[in-house]
């Protein structure tokens, strides 16, 4: 039964605290050098004095519309049947035109293989054995939601009806499946 | 390192280097020069043996350009060894595929071209005398021959262009009007490297009429890079947010914007320009200024890819 996987970062929930970083880098073997995910911290000074901080999730925000997919010459970039966008190392040749093709800087190219690398919501690991993605797992404020968009049950589904979100760039048209709740305070930057 | 969620590094938007806007140079050159000496070819007069010095010499360039651009191209790629994937493994939807398609078909019309213009030298007393057959196929059917490589060739030049525009990550790439401007200022490198290579090379066999032609046709090209150029930037304005920001700061940013308004523009399109209109019929028409007003040119279309490589990448918005 396909699927169609997707996330929610809740931005008023995350305290930027990396454990998702760390666990990313631990459960997938992520070289020294480079990241799949980061959550970049920015402190905020808002309208009254007060401040406050927003957190942004950099990381592959799986599109529906993928740039990355369209542009690659061989194929090699692909989306699976569950909505995931994947590197087959095997047709890769390495023209990095998916890497500068996304919008989200959400590719980097890998320091042992040299084929581009990216979020795979521990697709090849935790997600074939079940369980949610690594970064999901050990959020310590359940900022982070996974699960199926095709399943009216499913958490993802309930916070999604619940809560207030948005996704970045919507205006490229991209439909990304990365889907964030804004902070309860200041403007939007999308 | 100094933030809690660790290097920034990857996070370069420069993602092609210098090689690729060499390929893209040599790729607009190899067009612009089979097209050019097509384009002579064509004229009264200059379709019959012995060749003009401009078509031989653009039956030179065409494939040697590309050739040396295409290796270039493939040693640029992080998995070099695995290029041949890139032959075999098709995707429509990608512009890299379309001109991997294009260039399969272009090579060969381009060498075949070689071969028609060069048989006396290459089949009849030359090395390749096993050749000669697809020598005389090349003469044989020249016209349609020429036809197909003029097509293929414009194909080429464009398709350089498309490549960048596809990408709407970066706003001053994802322009409609680039492929044009990639087109024009390969047609005006591949005149100026003919008329180079021509008058150098090939100096009893180059008639001053086909050098005057060339060398006008190039200042109306040159005339319609400027207006492109001067279209990409307004349109970037007239788009307003990230995008007008990003084309603000690509014409008054850095190096760059430097590369931009004294390589691009002053030293590749408006001294050219200049230097047509005040110089005397007497000088302006001496080969000697034929070419180095050529090799200004083609430094111009030089920094022009470099610039639009590195810029586009840059300034993101």
């Amino acid at each position: 039964m396909a699927k169609k996987y997707a996330m929610v970062h809740d931005n008023n929930l995350c305290i930027g605290c990396q454990a998702c970083n760390v666990a990313c880098r631990s459960e997938n073997k992520i070289p020294d050098s480079v990241y799949r995910l980061q959550v970049w911290v920015k402190q905020e000074e808002y309208p009254n004095g007060s401040l406050g901080y927003e957190y942004h999730r950099q990381s592959c925000v799986h599109c529906e519309n993928t740039p990355c997919v369209s542009v690659c010459p061989t194929k090699a970039s692909h989306v699976n049947e569950d909505g995931i966008v994947l590197v087959d190392n095997d047709l890769c040749v390495g023209c990095l035109y998916c890497v500068a093709a996304c919008p989200y800087q959400a590719r980097y190219v890998h320091p042992v293989t040299k084929a581009p690398d990216k979020c795979t919501f521990c697709h090849e690991s935790r997600l074939s054995r079940g369980e949610e993605p690594a970064c999901v797992t050990v959020c310590p404020t359940e900022a982070l939601v996974f699960g199926d968009l095709l399943d009216p049950k499913s958490k993802i589904n309930k916070v999604l009806s619940e809560r207030v979100t948005y996704r970045q760039k919507e205006r490229l048209g991209t439909k990304p499946k990365m889907y964030i709740v804004p902070n309860h305070k200041g403007g939007i930057n999308s | 390192m100094n933030q809690i969620w660790g290097s920034m590094e990857q996070y370069n938007t420069v993602v092609w280097h210098w090689p690729i806007a060499v390929y893209l140079f040599l790729a607009g050159l190899s067009a612009g020069a089979i097209i050019s000496a097509i384009v002579v070819k064509w004229m009264k007069g200059n379709d019959v043996s012995p060749w003009d010095g401009i078509i031989k010499a653009g039956a030179i360039l065409a494939p040697v350009t590309i050739g040396a651009g295409l290796c270039l191209l493939i040693f640029d790629l992080t998995r070099p060894l695995m290029f041949w994937k890139l032959l075999i493994h098709y995707n429509f939807g990608s512009v890299m595929t379309i001109g991997v398609l294009a260039l399969f078909a272009y090579m060969p019309v381009s060498i075949l071209f070689l071969l028609g213009v060069f048989k006396k030298e290459l089949a009849v007393d030359g090395p390749f005398k096993f050749l000669a057959p697809i020598a005389d196929l090349a003469l044989n059917y020249g016209k349609a021959l020429e036809a197909i490589t003029l097509v293929l060739a414009v194909g080429v030049g464009a398709y350089t262009g498309f490549l960048l525009s596809a990408m709407n990550s970066y706003p001053l790439l994802n322009t409609p009007v680039l492929p044009a401007l990639f087109l024009a200022s390969g047609v005006s490198a591949g005149i100026s490297a003919n008329l180079v290579v021509g008058l150098l090379f090939f100096t009893h066999s180059t008639k001053d009429a086909n050098v005057s032609y060339l060398h006008g046709l190039d200042v109306k090209v040159i005339f319609a890079e400027l207006f492109f150029i001067f279209i990409l930037f307004v349109g970037m304005m007239y788009q307003g947010g990230a995008t007008a920001h990003a084309g603000a700061a690509a014409l008054g940013t850095g190096g760059l914007s430097t590369l931009l308004w004294v390589g691009v523009i002053g030293l590749g399109l408006l001294l050219p320009i200049g230097l047509n209109f005040a110089l005397p019929h007497g000088v302006k028409h001496s080969h000697a200024f034929v070419i180095f007003n050529a090799l200004i040119v083609l430094a111009g279309v030089l920094a022009l890819r470099y610039y639009m490589l590195y810029a586009g990448q840059t300034f993101v918005g």
